[in-house]
């Protein structure tokens, strides 16, 4: 078939019409009659493909050269939000128009594609429409600027702003300015704005653009008001659960705002439109994590805070707890929780029985975070290496288990316990609810160890050592029995009992003895009692002893008292007595323990007070002689003349004696002492004894003298290996030395022990190498 | 010497076919025990001029330090020993040697020694103590009728001479 050229002009001509875009045009008024006859033309020339693709090539060139560059035209820097609004608003409108204006042209295309029958893709659609949008993106798109975030974040704060306030529904009828759009009520913007936002939500969404352009903008609106929800809510309650709260507003609330806007304005999602449905409940996941991100975050921020409520603050633990295996914040929780602990507790400021406490309630709050334990090892480890460090560490737990009423949560500990942990049988019958250890476990160590150590034992294992928490409670037992006159012996027995559940009989051992030692001093003391001689000698005053046996009984501090004669003469006859009583059996007393109730008169004046031996030997000097010097006390009494001055003190705030000239004490006179009597009443009650300091060797002395067992097998390792590193002593005296009694040693501490050595020139440190020097050694 | 028969061994009814092996492992912990308690003993007593100690982790391997006795020609000397233990001591009795090299009637060169509770007189009743305080006393009265180092042993007649070419020795030696 043949044609002639001025009939090809003639077809050319009626094909631009059709497709007025061959023209760089995009308008036609051809109908669909028309093109009829067109597509007629066009198959009868076979040359649909080539009219296609030359179509799609036209509709490409244009899109890059004319649409995109128009619409990214419109993305500028501007810094009002009312301009960036409108900016967005036009770009978008623009951009909806000129695709729109496409719309006949497709519809010949399709009809044009349908009759090519070559099942060639469009731009990786099918459909020439769909082909024709994915084309659209993808232009626009490869030419995306830079700053083009800047308008649309206008548009959406903007909006936003109206949005939110339509959903708030604040109550704000006194406010002239509408909290949404800014402007007075009377010329209030709202309607418009939402209806624009609406429009253009709606023209993104039919462009699939929604997504791509406003995504990241949206979403971070979304997050904002999702934290700032969350801070409102959650701040300074501990006490009520929020995660279902929260969730329940993320599915109500701020889905229907994601709703209205992905539909452009209604509430319910198109049942039909597959695409809007999958990108809501994609944003919903995002923001759902995004919810618990945040709010496990805030709460971790608040552990500490937590933590020291616990127990009223338990469902905010449990929040966390939910909320940790949907985030993976648990190292930053476990870095969080240290920090706040070593900045708010581990420092001098804070009293050890507080550190304590804190240290029992974050045991107790992460172990019901964290059942397996290991959050609580690596948090907690910090704080035990600090309590380590505290003299008074083992005293404050010791008197705290032992202590009654509220607030000792130890001694509540104590009683609970009962023995063994329950035996394997239970584990085996839970073994479908095993977990397995989280992956930042320590793999040294036991995981039944970290699940089943109770608070007492992790408190004791500070020092990793029972022993010495023993002789802690024994030496604050001996103190208060020796300290009461009063002892309340069968409150003590239970406790020991309890202990010995705990520590073992054996460890307590001499701890029962103490208690032994005081009722068995009850009945010999009364014994004594009806002997005659004593008899005769208690006229004068009664005197009870407490017969303790040394052997038994933490070492005293040595302190020396000389009493009075006729004190002593009582005591002597006292220790006949009692040898008479206990064959083989001698006292030897220690002067200064005890208590002493002495009554004072001076002229009309009594006093009924309960002193230490020293005070009342001191006042009983006074009694036969009115004037002392302190070098004459110092003589008497064998006590060095510091204290003295430090003790008689006493008697001077009582008002019965005084300092006349120094160093020089009198007897306060009648008519003087009257008034100051008086006036120190109240004081009389107050201070009934100032001494307060223990007895005991302290534990510090005492752990001086067990290293010294140490010492001579350190000398023994020298002499024979010439020098040694520490660690290499340390691990020596691990392998060799460890059947002696109370010489568990850290590396620190045997380091402090060989560093005094080396000061006292008993050692010699060369290169991290200790030797001892030429002259010891083998003596 | 029923002494030094290890009780296990004497009581066992094969004691030939014994398995070695599950003995050993059995009396291993035994020992150890001993040696620990032999070594809290010694460092509890501190006996003047002996000292040991186990050279490693090894608990069988002990450095021994004897001084050379006051007032003889030893005197201010140092002397390092090396003892290792068998398997089954006490039955049997430790190897001791010399590791400081001693010019002495009864060592040889390679410092081992020629005392007779180390050998064929060995009880269990022995301890490291008695091991060191013995040898401490061969120093200075040697057994010259059965030298294993005859210059010495001809030269101990004669105290001056034997001092100065003791003392000499010492000085070349004591530091290798």
């Amino acid at each position: 078939m043949s044609h002639k050229k001025g009939d090809l002009k003639v077809y050319w001509n009626k094909i631009t019409y059709a497709f007025p875009i061959l023209n760089d045009n995009i308008f036609s008024d051809c109908t669909n009659a028309e093109y009829d006859e067109v597509q007629h033309i066009i198959v009868g020339l076979g040359v649909q493909i080539k009219i296609r693709d030359l179509v799609l090539i036209h509709i490409e060139k244009h899109l890059r050269q004319h649409v995109a560059p128009k619409f990214w035209s419109k993305f500028i820097k501007v810094n009002e939000d009312v301009r960036g609004f409108q900016l967005f608003k036009s770009a978008v409108n623009d951009l909806y128009e000129a695709v729109s204006s496409f719309s006949s042209m497709m519809c010949r295309l399709t009809i044009l594609n349908n009759s090519c029958n070559d099942n060639k893709p469009i731009y990786g659609e099918k459909d020439v429409v769909l082909g024709f949008k994915q084309l659209v993106r993808a232009t626009l798109l490869s030419q995306l600027p830079l700053d083009f975030q800047v308008i649309i974040n206008h548009f959406y704060k903007i909006s936003f702003n109206v949005f939110d306030n339509e959903y708030e529904n604040s109550d704000m009828s006194e406010d002239i300015m509408c909290s949404g759009c800014g402007n007075e009520y009377a010329d209030c913007n709202c309607a418009y704005i939402v209806k624009v936002f609406h429009e253009t939500n709606r023209k993104l969404m039919d462009l699939q653009l929604l997504e791509r352009l406003t995504g990241q903008v949206l979403t971070n609106f979304i997050q904002l008001r999702i934290e700032s929800h969350i801070q409102k809510l959650c701040t300074g309650t501990f006490d009520v659960s929020h995660v279902g709260f929260l969730e329940n507003w993320l599915d109500t609330t701020v889905m229907s705002w994601l709703t209205r806007i992905y539909c452009g304005g209604s509430s319910k999602p198109p049942p039909d439109d597959k695409n809007i449905q999958n990108a809501i409940s994609k944003f919903k996941q995002k923001l759902r994590y995004f919810l618990y991100h945040s709010y496990t975050k805030l709460r971790i921020d608040q552990l500490f805070n937590i933590i020291i409520e616990y127990p009223d603050s338990q469902p905010a633990v449990d929040d966390i707890k939910f909320c940790l295996d949907k985030t993976d914040l648990r190292s930053t929780l476990c870095k969080k929780l240290q920090n706040a602990l070593e900045t708010r507790l581990l420092h001098s400021g804070v009293n050890t029985p507080d550190i304590l406490t804190a240290y029992i309630s974050t045991i107790r709050a992460l172990r019901h975070l964290d059942p397996s334990g290991v959050i609580l090892e690596t948090v907690t480890k910090p704080v035990r290496n600090y309590l380590r460090n505290r003299e008074d560490t083992v005293r404050s737990v010791v008197s705290s288990l032992t202590e009654e009423g509220a607030g000792s949560e130890l001694a509540e500990e104590l009683a609970k316990y009962t023995g063994e942990p329950e035996g394997d049988a239970d584990n085996d019958e839970a073994w479908d609810e095993w977990n397995p250890d989280p992956v930042d476990a320590d793999p040294k160590v036991d995981p039944k160890d970290r699940r089943t150590s109770d608070i007492i034992s992790m408190l004791v294992n500070v020092y990793g050592s029972k022993e010495l928490f023993v002789n802690e409670y024994r030496t604050l037992l001996a103190d208060r029995l020796l300290a009461q006159s009063v002892i309340n012996t069968e409150k003590e027995i239970r406790y020991l009992e309890l202990l010995k559940l705990r520590f073992g009989e054996a460890q307590l051992h001499f701890c029962e003895v103490m208690l032994k030692d005081i009722s068995d001093s009850k009945r010999i003391n009364s014994l004594i009692h009806q002997d005659s001689s004593i008899e005769e000698l208690n006229k004068e005053f009664v005197s009870n002893a407490m017969i303790l046996s040394a052997q038994f009984w933490p070492p005293f501090k040595d302190e020396n008292l000389e009493l009075p004669d006729e004190i002593k003469r009582h005591l002597e006859a006292y220790t006949k007595s009692y040898e008479a009583l206990k064959g083989n059996r001698t006292l030897s007393w220690k002067p200064h323990l005890g208590n002493v109730n002495i009554e004072i008169e001076i002229g009309e004046k009594k006093l009924d007070l309960t002193v230490s031996p020293f005070n009342a030997t001191l006042i009983m000097h006074f009694q036969n002689k009115p004037q002392w010097s302190i070098e004459e006390l110092h003589q008497v009494m064998k006590v060095p003349v510091t204290v003295l001055r430090r003790k008689i003190t006493y008697w001077q705030t009582m008002g019965l004696i005084m300092e006349k000239g120094s160093d020089y004490f009198v007897l306060a006179d009648e008519t003087e002492n009257k008034a100051n009597v008086s006036a120190n009443q109240v004081q009389e009650m107050i201070c009934e004894d100032e001494e307060t300091e223990s007895v005991m060797a302290s534990a510090h002395d005492q752990r001086e003298g067990e290293l010294q067992v140490f010492w001579s097998y350190i000398v023994g390792m020298l002499t024979n290996l010439d020098s040694l590193p520490l660690d290499r002593i340390h691990q020596m005296l691990k392998m060799f030395a460890s059947q002696v009694p109370g010489t568990e040693c850290s590396l620190q501490e045997l380091r402090q022990f060989l560093d005094t050595k080396v000061r006292t020139h008993q050692l010699v440190l060369q290169g991290g190498l200790y030797k001892l020097p030429k002259t010891i050694g083998l003596r | 010497m029923a002494q030094n028969i290890n009780p296990h061994y004497a009581s066992s009814s094969n004691p030939a076919k014994q398995n070695e092996d599950t003995i050993k492992l059995k009396d291993n912990h035994a020992v150890s025990k001993r040696l620990q308690k032999e070594l809290m003993e010694l460092m509890r007593c501190m006996d003047k001029g002996i000292s040991a100690f186990p050279e490693s982790e090894n608990l069988f391997k002990w450095i021994g330090t004897i001084n050379g006795p006051l007032d003889t020609v030893y005197a201010g000397h140092k002397y390092k020993l090396s003892l290792e233990f068998p398997n089954s001591y006490p039955y049997a009795p430790p190897a001791v040697k010399f590791i400081t090299p001693c010019f002495h009637p009864n060592v040889d060169t390679c410092g081992l020694i020629c005392l007779d509770i180390l050998k064929d007189k060995w009880t269990a009743l022995y301890d490291v103590r008695t091991v060191l305080l013995s040898i401490q006393s061969l120093l200075a009265e040697p057994n010259t009728q059965s030298p294993l180092n005859q210059q010495a042993s001809y030269l101990w007649p004669n105290q001056p001479a034997y001092k100065k070419y003791l003392d000499d020795f010492y000085n070349k030696h004591k530091d290798s």
